[in-house]
């Protein structure tokens, strides 16, 4: 596929070249509230055949920094200072119609949703062959042809028929082949990837990353890769820069960033990313311990309708959410539940809270449900649910004392006249201050937001507490605090927890049990020490495969 | 709230509004002339100094006509949108609460409504009432109705699967508290843009039926009555059709502009 | 495109004109005086009054009178004028054509004019074009119909400026000529409001489109802002754009009624006016649901356009 790279002749020794070189690179976005500085002094430098691999949370400009590579900066933005040079050529002064010409050429860009950044409405072969037809001076009819071969290198199997597909046809790992097809298209000299992975199931991400390790190994390229995962990162970087609001606070080789990290920063990153061999866990309940609640033969099925409705709305189809589970709850235990989109956590988690209608039955306390509408307010208060998104689970309308009272007053914890001072044990209990109170959720960090979602849920003073996907929309960092956070909550008071999440590197670090489940069905169920045993189910092992421990952490437990 | 001002869009509506409430309130009361009163001898005259917009066929001094007709006008459109907003928002709300059967027959039969354009319903309704301002105003206000009810279903619906939502019913919350304290609160916005457009409408077509007499009767100054009355005088002087047609559109931009900014201030993430 | 969905949605329009055509005979049942009241007018006495209800049978149970109605409409029997002793049919047919010439010709006035109004305003977002077309869209929805014909007459037709006639009709086939000149004004009231609005939703969609993350994507592939706008933006306007006009469609079918009326067009709007007025049931009731139905199918039929454009539109 590729005999030489971008414009540089085959035989010349490129071995240290240096392709892309940014140098005390300053930004500002002019805002309302005056100049906000986006980057601060960049100074970085990627060599031929090398990846670098630029890590940042959300706020720390690594997304600005490849708008900036790609001259495709919004109009209020405004560059201080600095340069940016492709093979020492000085992007910054280069007119729109030479940039035009780098574009997709010299310089292309594999991105985050490939569902988005693909046009609806014109063919997948299209979108690759007109890549083509602009640089490489190729005919319609050649164009197609190369971009098909291009299809099969990326592992596409069958590249024809992929061809003549529209995006809403193809599944998000092989629309992401094909966005990444087009980005090797041209040869270009450099190739920024931003965060390609994170919008896909974990299979289907590892699989997306296997494929730029060995694109990486066959063609030399040389590629900036941007995420917010270092552990991801570790695993196929040359070099490490980790970007923090606009400085770049370090930047290492990558055994180094791990072994020897300088800034605590770094460290912290580090700390955070989720071990299996770090446990945060509270003490594991005994072995005889009894059953909490008792799961048997729950199934969710959708789309079952009156006859009215069959008649007015005829497209609604038959689907599972859950398909005969059976699982039992131990007391006091922390259980997790992983499974990729559209495995049916989500659904049990419903399902348990009395949100969801289902068939089977639900034993708890000694009483059992069997229905939905059975189930009372005892049980509604001694099981509560905190959910994923934290922007939607407070009501913006209220203040932050009145979600808390609620469970107060509705299952009369205490009396009226206690409840300012449960307020104020509860919002110290998440470890936030006191006045928080008085706010207004959009007021509140979304790590915050979800300490006051936790803190509702415990206010209720529940023997179970079902943590839905909670710190999936978090920050790295802040996953971390928050995920340690339950788990005292958990000590101190005693409560049974069930956590649900796709991340089984964190579920291995807090869980006492591990449920699996697959497509509506529980696949797998054992205790966290036996993850790695020979008899565990294939989904469980491809799971693991596909989220090894990161690289350079096994050695140093924490910083 | 405080970044609507800063749209100039906003800005405009807020200012034609305000010029219009004080034309409503107080038009009676600043009018130099009686709107009934002939001055023969300046007939179908432009601007001048003593009548600032120019006399009507009879004489009659057209600013004057202009700020009593006003409450004619406006205040119809006002009135008949709200009748429409609690009527519309009662019935959405339930469909979109309750679900089920209920919730696709409302749809069915509102569809069935909304198949009609809007003006003939009204025109329809008006007939059967018989002419007037009220009547013409409870037929604009029946015609209006499935529209906001659909507005109001759909914005309940999207904030029925909010999870702060879900969190209520998890808890055990009775449906009245849900229903009051949760959604509500939250779905007002999208009903409250619809019917600041809307009543720009309603003003249109108020005085479309005016103007077709079906709607306010003589004396009354309504402005699209003003323009048919003055019809077959339009040659021999614009004036006295294009100040109370351009009153008309002027009123009816006002509320559209600031129906749009408030729009934006509910949800700055669309694009304009 | 399945049968079954074709099949569905015809059902479904069915259902619709058969709930209009309930609320419509539910309303002229209400209308003060009957039809035997209309036919033998004001003075008849009671007896008589009586006599011709028996022979009409307008005393029968309201669900008799409603089946056998809809159950002759069906077999296109339309009843009979009250006011102009001719069949319904007759009087109908010659006015929807006239309509019809006058709402084709200002529907296809706007959507060449508004749709390439709405992207370049999009495409030139905060320009003085923008602004420019944006203020048109402002004013242009916010004059009523008789407003823009009052206007437009005064400055266009009559002793001011007597450039065009008044008001008239001249049909197509007699004279070509004739038919334009007389159908600028009605059709250019029509069409101002209806460009107005079109004008600002395409351009609503069309910026939308502009901002999407496959724009982007498009234009970092190095592509010609040419060719990013013609081949990526402009075919995911289009479906969007046909959804706006044919809700406008409703716009049109009301504001016809006023133009015709104002520019003594011989179409169903001023039919209509005139049924009103003289109570004319059979007449009021066949323009009704003539009108709902255009409007149905017209929806139906840009539906299918739509799901032609997007090939994620699939039934």
């Amino acid at each position: 596929m590729v005999e030489k790279l971008g414009n540089l002749p085959a035989e010349a020794s490129l071995d240290g070249l240096t392709v892309l070189a940014i140098r005390d690179y300053s930004l500002n976005y002019n805002t309302t509230s005056g100049p906000f500085e986006a980057l601060k002094s960049i100074n970085l430098e990627i060599n031929r055949g090398q990846t670098l691999g630029l890590v940042g949370e959300s706020g720390s400009g690594k997304t600005s920094l490849a708008w900036a590579i790609m001259r495709y900066l919004p109009d209020n933005a405004s560059e201080v200072s600095g340069s940016i040079s492709l093979l020492g050529e000085n992007l910054r002064g280069k007119s729109h119609q030479e940039i035009l010409e780098i574009r997709g050429r010299r310089i292309s860009m594999v991105f985050q949703d490939p569902s988005t950044s693909l046009n609806p409405v014109i063919r997948l072969g299209d979108q690759i062959a007109e890549v083509l037809v602009r640089h490489r001076g190729l005919t319609p009819k050649q164009a197609l042809t190369e971009g098909e071969a291009l299809l099969a290198t990326t592992g596409i199997t069958k590249p024809a028929e992929m061809m003549d597909r529209y995006p809403h046809q193809a599944s998000g790992g092989e629309k992401q082949r094909v966005v990444i097809a087009t980005a090797f298209a041209c040869n270009p000299e450099l190739i920024i990837f931003d965060e390609p992975t994170t919008a896909l199931d974990i299979i289907t991400a590892r699989q997306i990353l296997d494929l730029f390790d060995r694109l990486r190994e066959e063609t030399q390229v040389t590629a900036l890769y941007i995420s917010h995962d270092l552990g991801l990162v570790s695993r196929i970087a040359d070099d490490v820069a980790v970007i923090r609001r606009g400085l770049v606070v370090e930047e290492e080789p990558c055994d180094r960033v791990f072994s020897a990290p300088q800034h605590q920063y770094t460290r912290d990153l580090i700390a955070a990313v989720p071990h299996p061999n770090r446990r945060i866990a509270s003490p594991a309940p005994e072995e005889s311990a009894s059953d909490l609640l008792n799961m048997t033969g729950v199934s969710v099925r959708y789309g079952e309708t009156s006859i009215l409705t069959r008649i007015f709305q005829p497209d609604r189809e038959l689907t599972y959410g859950a398909c005969d589970v059976s699982l039992n709850v131990r007391l006091r235990e922390l259980l997790g539940v992983v499974g990729e989109s559209g495995s049916g956590k989500s659904t049990i988690a419903k399902v348990l809270a009395g949100l969801q209608d289902f068939d089977g039955s639900l034993r708890f306390n000694e009483r059992v449900f069997a229905t939905r509408k059975s189930i009372n307010t005892d049980y509604r208060r001694a099981v509560q649910i905190v959910f994923q998104n934290p922007d939607a689970s407070l009501n913006p309308r209220q203040k932050i004392r009145e979600i808390l009272s609620r469970p107060l007053k509705l299952y009369k914890i205490v009396p009226r006249s206690e409840i300012p001072q449960r307020i104020r044990d509860l919002l110290s209990k998440v470890l936030l201050p006191e006045e928080f109170a008085d706010r207004y959720p959009h007021q509140l960090s979304g790590g915050e937001k979800q300490r006051v979602a936790i803190a509702r849920a415990f206010a209720a003073e529940p023997e179970l507490v079902i943590c839905d996907e909670i710190t999936s929309s978090l920050d790295v960092s802040v996953q971390a605090s928050v995920a340690k956070l339950l788990v005292d909550l958990q000590r101190d008071t005693g409560t049974t927890c069930i956590f649900i999440t796709h991340d089984l590197n964190l579920i291995r670090q807090l869980a006492h049990r591990i449920a699996v489940m697959y497509r509506g069905s529980l696949v797998d169920l054992f205790e966290t020490n036996e993850a790695e045993n020979a008899e565990r189910h294939s989904y469980t092992r491809a799971l693991l495969d596909a989220v090894p421990v990161p690289a350079g952490t096994e050695s140093s437990p924490s910083a | 709230m405080s970044d609507f001002v800063r749209h100039p869009a906003g800005v405009a509506g807020a200012i034609l509004l305000t010029i219009i409430a004080l034309a409503v309130l107080f038009g009676p009361l600043v009018a130099p002339y009686d709107p009934q009163a002939f001055h023969t001898t300046v007939r179908l005259q432009g601007p001048s100094a003593d009548h600032w917009l120019g006399t009507d066929q009879f004489g009659r001094d057209l600013l004057s006509r202009l700020l009593f007709g006003a409450r004619s006008t406006i205040a119809f459109g006002v009135g008949a949108t709200m009748i429409s907003v609690i009527a519309g928002s009662l019935i959405g709300v339930t469909a979109g609460v309750v679900g089920g059967w209920i919730d696709s027959v409302i749809m069915r039969g509102l569809d069935g409504m909304l198949a009609v354009p809007d003006l003939l319903f009204v025109l329809l309704i008006v007939t059967m009432l018989g002419a007037g301002t009220g009547e013409a105003m409870l037929a604009v206000s029946i015609a209006f109705t499935p529209g906001m009810a659909r507005i109001s279903r759909s914005s309940v619906l999207s904030i029925r699967t909010r999870e702060y939502v879900l969190a209520a019913v998890a808890r055990g919350e009775s449906q009245r508290y849900i229903i009051l304290s949760e959604v509500i609160p939250n779905a007002i916005g999208p009903i409250i843009v619809e019917g600041t457009i809307r009543v720009s409408f309603a003003i249109m077509i108020g005085a479309t039926l005016g103007f077709l007499g079906m709607g306010a009767q003589p004396p009354s100054t309504e402005w699209g009555l003003m323009v048919s009355e003055a019809r077959q005088f339009m040659y021999r002087s614009p004036w006295v059709v294009a100040v109370p047609g351009l009153a008309i559109a002027v009123a009816a931009m006002g509320f559209n502009l600031f129906g749009d900014a408030l729009r934006d201030a509910f949800d700055p993430r669309r694009s304009r | 495109m399945s049968l079954g969905y074709l099949t569905r949605r015809l059902f479904s329009v069915l259902l619709v004109l058969v709930i209009v055509s309930f609320a419509v005979f539910a309303i002229t049942m209400i209308l003060p005086g009957n039809a035997a009241v209309m036919i033998l007018g004001e003075y008849a006495t009671e007896d008589q009054l009586l006599a011709l209800a028996e022979v009409l049978g307008l005393n029968r149970p309201w669900y008799i009178q409603y089946f056998e109605w809809a159950g002759n409409i069906l077999q296109a029997d339309w009843g009979m004028s009250l006011r102009l002793s001719l069949p319904v049919g007759e009087v109908v047919g010659d006015a929807f054509w006239n309509s019809a010439s006058l709402a084709v010709t200002a529907l296809v006035t706007v959507i060449i004019i508004a749709i390439p109004l709405g992207i370049l305003a999009a495409l030139y977002r905060g320009s003085k074009v923008d602004l420019g077309i944006g203020l048109f869209a402002y004013v242009g929805t916010a004059m009523p119909e008789f407003v823009t014909a009052t206007l437009l007459l005064v400055f266009l037709a009559g002793s001011a400026g007597g450039y065009l006639p008044a008001g008239g009709f001249i049909a197509p086939n007699e004279s070509f000529p004739g038919f334009v000149s007389h159908v600028i004004l009605p059709a250019g009231t029509l069409g101002l409001i209806l460009m107005a609005h079109i004008a600002r939703q395409v351009r609503s969609e069309m910026s939308d489109v502009l901002a999407s993350d496959y724009i982007r994507a498009a234009r970092l592939k190095g592509l010609r802002e040419r060719t990013v706008i013609r081949r990526h933006a402009l075919p995911n306007s289009l479906a969007p754009a046909v959804a706006v006009i044919s809700l406008d469609i409703g716009y049109l079918l009301g504001g016809i009624i006023v133009v015709e009326e104002i520019f003594a067009w011989p179409g169903l709007g001023r039919l209509l006016i005139y049924a009103l007025e003289n109570r004319d049931l059979p007449v009021i009731q066949a323009i009704t649901l003539l009108l709902a139905a255009v409007y149905a199918l017209s929806n139906l039929f840009s539906d299918l356009v739509i799901a032609a454009l997007d090939p994620r539109v699939r039934y």
